[in-house]
């Protein structure tokens, strides 16, 4: 199994109860998941628990041959060798296109960092955009840019949060295509997290419902058709860009 | 057990550390409530303490109503609208932050005291007598007025920041839910501008709180006049670190209100882009209006005082020789920039410790730097001099063996003068780099994580070059006010070492105001050039 999550559950210092509750799952390589839930769901902090952004309360998590972590290991999540796509992107607005996919690279020399950089754009269809800054970008090729910075680095597995929250229909219907296509053809592992059924029944090789921070259901999209959603597919009508108490 | 220790980095260290240096000397004021009352404290308690509490509780209420008043409105109109000689009043509106608030109340007393320029134009060219009590202003209401329009800039500055960088999508629904401009000013800026105006309004108390020149100038007893009496007329120095404590619970409540008023509830918005409220055209009456306001502020708070003092400058012109005044400049700006470049990079280390350590006392560790604030800065220097002298004893040894022949070196040398500097105004520098590091939250900061980058390169590629306009600002405001301190400097600076703040100060108190104006208009000078390169810096890439 490529990777391997047990009993991974957490909560926050401010409250007594589990936001996450005895996840586990397993993931082939190359397999996309989507983890389907309402706000609040403890979706995302699924998310960031894989990342290491989070410490989990206990569990554990293995990736490939490594463990990321257990009862007596953390690795830093700038160790995990993970790429994620934040949900408002959060590309660096001092930087470029170009220095913003050519930041996460690891060592080696110019040229062959350049190459990758041209290699990633290439891949997200956003050749020639390297020396715009993200608020020269529309929604949908910052969303590109995001992509392209977390695949660069090649991570063995890459984390997406609510990609499409910020794109509208018309486009989200081609970029969540795309996002398909790029995913396969870099045969990238990748776990995305969403409220809209849509997303996931189109993108996802396999779904996992969450609710309350436990696993409702985990199959795929064709044995999960027929669940509670409105004609758009979202099951999650609420506002979520709103102010947050932090 | 292993998973904790990875909580602990060199973050936690490093803040635990500065912290711990910034607040040790804090400790002296708390230990000297505990020594026993001598008989002066008895007398103090019995007959002036209530009138010192009223005093300055009065000042604080009235200069806090009357800075937010106009801070929030000047931040609101600056913000939201373009009229003409808006872009020059953006910043000019910061510069009265340049002018101590002790050279503007004796530069305003110089104005309307019977032989100043109002009363000798009027008789003179007028033959009109008015009776001087009109023009009094060396009472309570002359020193909030004076606190008011020299402190306001903390509101004003803090806010607009606040306000181009984050109202637009809130203020663009609000008017296209029908609401006019003073409906929105009342329920959408003045409610989500809350924290930046406590924040700056908290800053304009703890420096009226603070302030020794202006009441002493004007003759008011509150907690600074009376802890410097204490001190150094009756030389009862355990009484006046009593009364020093007494003034750090008056801190500590405003500090607790304060918390309640924003902790909890400290918002940090949901979309990470940041983007500039577009700007209103106001014509006609209303642009005048708008002019007219921003105009009278900035002539009373700025152009009146200044051009009094550029007139007795040419009035005592070579009085003072030239050498004399560059070398202060020269002590002024190294002493101040050396202690505001180390402020800002210990804020940036215990606000990147606060921001990504997800602990309370993360959380309420840093707030304790804050009160060295609180504390006047005659007790500081009791507590700072005190701890260097215990310092040099111990290192003697170390001198002898490098063949120093003096037993005090820390004690007699500007470090010293600067660890007090650093104490005293930390608070100015982190409020500013806590905010902005509030503004651009932990998103780019764990992207950068997630591509493989350390958090110390994150702090340096990603952190600093967006936090650009708080730290520079949080520099400028620590390096003006370490420009205009007073009682800190008298005390703590090696021999013969004078500052412009210093001569200002001796010339004043000897009521040769005329000839403390040539220092007066140097530090208003090497503030204000200051505030314009660093609105200069901060502009870029904003509007």
């Amino acid at each position: 199994m490529f990777i391997d999550i047990q009993n991974m559950s957490f909560s926050y210092s401010n409250s007594p109860a589990n936001a996450v509750e005895d996840f586990t799952l397993t993931i082939n390589k190359g397999e996309i998941i989507s983890i389907l839930g309402r706000s609040g769901s403890g979706k995302s902090t699924i998310l960031r628990l894989i990342a290491g952004l989070e410490m989990p309360k206990g569990g554990s998590f293995s990736l490939g041959d490594k463990t990321l972590f257990n009862n007596h290991i953390f690795v830093q999540p700038e160790k995990r060798g993970i790429g994620m796509v934040f949900q408002d992107y959060a590309l660096f607005p001092h930087m470029s296109v170009q220095d913003n996919v050519l930041f996460g690279l690891p060592k080696m020399s110019r040229s062959n960092k350049l190459k990758r950089v041209e290699e990633v754009l290439e891949l997200v269809e956003l050749e020639g955009y390297e020396k715009r800054y993200p608020h020269q970008l529309s929604g949908g090729q910052q969303q590109r840019v995001a992509l392209a910075r977390a695949i660069a680095p090649q991570p063995e597995l890459i984390l997406l949060d609510e990609p499409f929250s910020n794109l509208d229909t018309e486009l989200l219907v081609k970029i969540r295509e795309d996002l398909r296509r790029i995913l396969k053809k870099a045969n990238i592992t990748a776990i995305f997290v969403t409220h809209n059924q849509n997303d996931a029944h189109v993108l996802a090789d396999r779904i996992v419902k969450i609710k309350d921070g436990v696993i409702d259901q985990v199959g795929r999209p064709c044995d999960l058709l027929g669940s509670s959603t409105d004609e758009k597919g979202d099951i999650e009508l609420l506002p979520e860009k709103e102010l947050v108490s932090v | 057990m292993n998973r904790r220790i990875a909580n602990v980095n060199g973050w936690t260290i490093g803040a635990v550390l500065i912290i711990t240096l910034l607040f040790v000397p804090n400790l002296s004021i708390v230990t000297g409530i505990f020594t026993p009352a001598s008989e002066n404290w008895g007398h103090i308690r019995e007959f002036m303490l209530l009138n010192y509490i009223k005093s300055s509780l009065t000042l604080v209420f009235f200069t806090a109503i009357f800075t937010v008043a106009i801070g929030l409105s000047l931040a609101w109109l600056i913000a939201q609208y373009d009229f003409p000689l808006r872009n020059f009043m953006k910043w000019s509106l910061i510069l009265p932050l340049s002018i101590p608030p002790f050279i503007g109340a004796y530069t305003y007393h110089g104005i309307l005291n019977y032989t100043g320029i109002i009363q000798k134009t009027l008789r003179n060219h007028f033959d009109v007598s008015v009776n001087q009590a009109y023009f009094d202003i060396m009472n309570v209401p002359g020193a909030i007025f004076i606190y008011t329009i020299f402190l306001y800039p903390y509101v004003y500055m803090i806010t607009r920041i606040f306000l181009s960088n984050q109202a637009a999508s809130l203020v663009e629904s609000a008017r296209t839910l029908g609401k006019g401009p003073m409906e929105i000013f009342l329920k959408v800026i003045v409610p989500i501008s809350r924290i930046s105006v406590i924040g700056g309004v908290s800053l304009v108390i703890l420096e009226v709180l603070n302030d020794y020149g202006v009441v002493k100038y004007f003759g008011i007893q509150t907690f600074s006049t009376a802890i410097f009496q204490t001190w150094f007329g009756l030389g009862d120095l355990d009484s006046s670190i009593k009364l020093a404590a007494c003034l750090m619970g008056i801190v500590i409540f405003i500090l607790v209100i304060e918390w309640i008023l924003r902790g909890g509830k400290k918002y940090s918005f949901s979309s990470t882009k940041l983007r500039p409220l577009p700007l209103v055209k106001l014509t006609g009456k209303k642009a005048a209006l708008a002019t007219a306001y921003t105009l009278v502020i900035f002539t009373i708070a700025f152009l009146i005082p200044v051009l009094q003092l550029l007139d007795w400058v040419v009035l005592t012109f070579g009085k003072v020789p030239m050498e004399e005044v560059l070398t202060y400049t020269k002590n002024s700006i190294i002493v101040a920039g050396t202690a505001a470049s180390l402020i800002i990079f210990f804020s940036l280390v215990i606000g990147n410790f606060s921001r990504i350590t997800k602990h309370k006392f993360a959380k309420i560790l840093p707030k304790l730097t804050v009160l060295g604030y609180s504390i006047p800065g005659a007790v500081i220097a009791v507590a700072v001099v005190t701890t260097f002298i215990a310092i040099d004893r111990y290192l003697a040894p170390v001198y002898l063996f490098l063949g120093l022949d003096s037993e005090l070196v820390l004690s007699v040398s500007l470090v010293m003068l600067i660890s007090a500097y650093i104490i005293r105004f930390f608070a100015i520098g982190y409020n500013s780099i806590e905010s902005g590091y509030t503004k651009i939250g932990t998103d780019f900061r764990d992207a950068s994580r997630m591509l493989g980058v350390s958090s110390l390169r994150t702090f340096f590629k990603i952190d600093i070059p967006m936090m650009k306009g708080a730290i520079i600002s949080g520099f400028i405001l620590t390096f003006v006010d370490i420009l205009k301190e007073i009682p800190l400097t008298l005390i703590l600076r090696p021999f013969n070492y004078d500052t412009l703040a210093t001569k200002a100060f001796q010339y004043a108190s000897d009521e040769k105001i005329m000839e403390a104006s040539q220092a007066s208009l140097l530090i208003v000078g090497v503030s204000a050039i200051a505030i314009f390169v660093f609105n200069k810096l901060l502009g870029e890439g904003r509007e």
